[in-house]
């Protein structure tokens, strides 16, 4: 129980530094650039997927980090950052394992559905407003 | 130290996340071991696995990577393993401990044989 509660507790403090870097990064990407291009969220996507890729070899690896600090890092940080980072981890998980079919399933899953689910969203605001 | 003929194989089963005053549980059984002059230790993480609570860990899947299992086999003669015995039963209050004959055929160190 003691336990569970300093678990939240390093996350939602990772949580706080990667919320703030998410919002910090992705704006100073996005006006470097100057473009109607989304490119901040690109960025921090990107810069998510390469820093969660390369903790958790670390971790599978080479036995890198507690599971403290795994968990500030991947779950508080990372997971504030950008759950693409997530998505992007698990579905190279499920190619590496050979998994091919579950692996096209999360993509689409996530990026077709995910897409769609905004929409949805959208429409049934819209529909309930008028 | 010389071993060889009939021993015991003790098998921790934990997570990896199980503490013991402030380190990590595999360590302080790994010392603890060594400080009883046990033969030999070795630690294993898997990568996939659940316990008694039947909540499956793997590295597959981030949400469920935070606390993976360890294995930690120990080799030594019956009455080494059973000075352990009631020690471990304290530290370990979530997992599984299994006892196996081990037929120990080599245990030797590079020098040995300049001993």
């Amino acid at each position: 129980m003691r336990w569970n509660l300093l678990k939240l507790g390093i996350i939602g403090l990772g949580g706080f530094i990667g919320a703030i870097a998410r919002y910090t990064l992705s704006g100073v990407a996005q006006q470097m650039f100057n473009t109607s291009f989304p490119i901040g969220t690109l960025f921090v996507n990107i810069l998510g997927c390469i820093l969660l890729g390369s903790i958790m070899t670390l971790v599978q690896d080479y036995s890198y980090f507690t599971p403290s600090i795994r968990l500030f890092i991947t779950v508080g940080i990372l997971g504030a950052l950008t759950t693409f980072s997530t998505f992007g981890y698990e579905t190279v998980e499920l190619f590496l394992a050979q998994e091919t079919y579950l692996a096209i399933l999360n993509i689409i899953g996530n990026v077709v559905l995910g897409i769609l689910s905004v929409w949805l969203g959208s429409s049934l605001i819209r529909l309930i407003a008028k | 130290m010389k071993i060889e003929g009939e021993g015991q194989l003790l098998r921790i089963f934990i997570s990896e996340d199980k503490q013991w005053e402030g380190k990590p549980l595999y360590e302080a059984i790994l010392y603890l071991a060594k400080e009883q002059s046990i033969a030999g230790v070795t630690v294993l993480r898997g990568f996939m696995g659940f316990g008694a609570h039947s909540r499956i860990r793997t590295t597959k899947i981030l949400r469920l990577s935070d606390d993976l299992p360890v294995v930690i086999e120990i080799v030594d003669k019956e009455e080494k393993i059973n000075t352990l015995l009631p020690l471990l039963d304290t530290m370990v209050t979530e997992g599984m401990m299994t006892l196996e004959r081990a037929n120990i055929i080599v245990y030797r160190t590079p020098n040995h044989e300049d001993e």
